[in-house]
């Protein structure tokens, strides 16, 4: 299974963006889903929702991905991959609120918690109940 | 024991094709009936497994991995070998999430994911160089933070 990404946006006073990720986020792919939030923040959006519904698989490569996309929207440079713990907790502490989660799967969520990245993200239960809170 | 309860493959060292023991392994965990959260840990461990010998082993060089998954009794087997440089995971260090940011040792995620997932990894040499990496899961449906 590979991995589909589609992005919608919510247009208001500061557009919202969505990224929604369907199919296995790992080695592989895992470096496309940051040039697209890139180019998202490029584009301008500053706040952003990940919709992980259909994400069914995410390796741990997958959390640099998640913790590349703050750095972006915060205007920094994304992840060194080799970096491993140092460098993917260093937002540990407040959580940052202009990047949200958005209803993971139990695997995914085991994968947050296994990690400490749940500490890191507000995650929503509900892709409505993240782009209301953002 | 049907034939769909034990697979084997063997993968070029790359990580384009690491989704194919992922789905070897999920066809054998379901095919073994086992509960959803000891196929997740299966899966999320021979992807790791195989990627750290990708990335780590064989370093962007030629390669290759065979991927072995099996129920045997109350739990399924899950093995790797390959010909990469010598290299034992378990003998990785914990990571230390109480430790600040910026004194924690680089690296090692994988192999923690590894650990919480499986009940028991296994690391040896391969005769004639390479290593053979053999884990296995019981077929619980707790994960295994919730069963100590």
């Amino acid at each position: 299974m590979s991995l589909e990404t589609t992005i919608d946006r919510v247009e208001g006073d500061e557009t919202i963006a969505i990224i929604a990720l369907d199919g296995e986020l790992d080695a592989s792919n895992f470096e496309s889903v940051i040039e697209t939030a890139r180019g998202l923040y490029d584009e301008g959006v500053r706040r952003l929702v990940i919709d992980l519904e259909k994400l069914r698989f995410m390796a741990s490569s997958g959390l640099v991905t998640l913790h590349s996309i703050v750095r972006i929207m915060h205007g920094e440079e994304p992840l060194d991959p080799e970096g491993g713990w140092a460098t993917l907790h260093s937002l540990e502490g407040d959580k940052q609120s202009e990047v949200r989660l958005a209803a993971p799967q139990p695997a995914i969520e085991r994968v947050l918690t296994r990690t400490g990245l749940d500490r890191m993200f507000i995650v929503h239960a509900y892709r409505d109940a993240a782009i209301a809170a953002i | 024991m049907t034939a769909t309860t034990r697979r084997s493959v063997r993968i070029p060292a790359e990580v384009e094709r690491i989704a194919e023991v992922r789905a070897l392994v999920r066809g054998v965990a379901e095919a073994s009936a086992a509960p959803v959260a000891c196929t997740d840990d299966l899966v999320q461990a021979v992807d790791e497994a195989a990627t750290n010998i990708v990335l780590h082993g064989y370093r962007g060089q030629p390669g290759w991995i065979d991927v072995s998954a099996e129920l045997v009794g109350d739990r399924i087997a899950v093995t790797l070998e390959d010909e990469a440089p010598v290299f034992d995971p378990t003998l990785v260090p914990e990571p230390d999430l109480s430790v600040p940011p910026a004194r924690r040792r680089p690296g090692g995620m994988g192999v923690h994911l590894t650990r919480l997932a499986m009940d028991d990894i296994d690391h040896s040499p391969r005769p004639g160089g390479g290593n053979i990496l053999a884990m296995s899961r019981r077929l619980d449906p707790r994960p295994k933070e919730d069963r100590r």
